[in-house]
């Protein structure tokens, strides 16, 4: 039987990307091993990492026409009014974010989810950054790896991941 | 979450939510509420219902689903105010 990227709906995709840009189009081997949660959720802290571009208005706009992508990330307030937010990154389509910011960085969301319980509390900050990012071995070498130690320092419990 | 399923086929997350909307929408669309919370709900979900590292969940719903509520919303909040 077929696997889904055997019958995938875009044959050649890859190959074609990692030929202009070597390496830029992942593809992993193995699954990383699941990882428990070690408490309710309602009492677990939750984080967000977004590939949206989403940043707090007057903070460092991302570099949005480098031809191999902006390596950086952007520290988004849990507690931030979408209005405080602007969107820069220009690699998809922005019209529903532009009208309402929660279809893409739902922060309004998570944060009733937490004035209800659903969810225990949320990290001090979100972490948003750019997708356009051509070097994968860059990418997981530096920014990934930033992240991920921006947000144990944080004690996540869980990350809610979403590209844009 | 994912609107890409060969993408996230490719790179083996442990957990995912493939969503069949359009780029930028993974949360659905402007407005609707109970969508936007009843996906976030769902993927937080894959964290106890998940048997196996690269578990990929379908949302059910389409992009012309999402769409025809956010627009049946959108006349009712242009009609009766938010």
């Amino acid at each position: 039987m077929k696997t889904q990227t055997e019958k995938e709906l875009r044959p050649g995709l890859w190959e074609t990307v990692n030929e202009r840009y070597p390496d830029s189009m992942i593809t992993k081997d193995d699954f990383v091993e699941l990882a428990k949660l070690s408490k309710p959720l309602s009492e677990s802290r939750l984080t967000f990492v977004s590939t949206a571009g989403v940043q707090p208005k007057g903070s460092m706009p991302f570099d949005t026409v480098h031809p191999v992508g902006d390596y950086t990330f952007r520290r988004v307030p849990s507690n931030a009014k979408p209005k405080d937010l602007e969107i820069h990154q220009l690699k998809y389509p922005t019209f529903g974010a532009e009208e309402d910011l929660n279809v893409i960085f739902p922060i309004e969301r998570l944060q009733e989810l937490t004035q209800e319980k659903f969810i225990g509390g949320l990290t001090e900050s979100f972490y948003s950054f750019i997708g356009y990012n051509m070097d994968g071995e860059r990418l997981e070498n530096t920014l990934a790896e930033d992240i991920a130690e921006a947000v144990e320092a944080e004690n996540a419990d869980v990350v809610l991941l979403s590209p844009a | 979450m994912s609107v890409s399923l060969d993408v996230t086929e490719r790179i083996k997350p442990p957990r995912a939510v493939f969503l069949p909307f359009m780029m930028g929408h993974h949360f659905g669309v402007p407005h609707h509420k109970d969508l936007q919370t009843e996906i976030i709900k769902t993927a937080l979900s894959r964290i106890t219902k998940a048997e196996k590292s690269g578990d990929i969940f379908h949302f059910p719903k389409t992009w012309s689903e999402a769409r025809k509520e956010g627009k049946k919303l959108k006349v009712k909040r242009q009609k009766f105010g938010d």
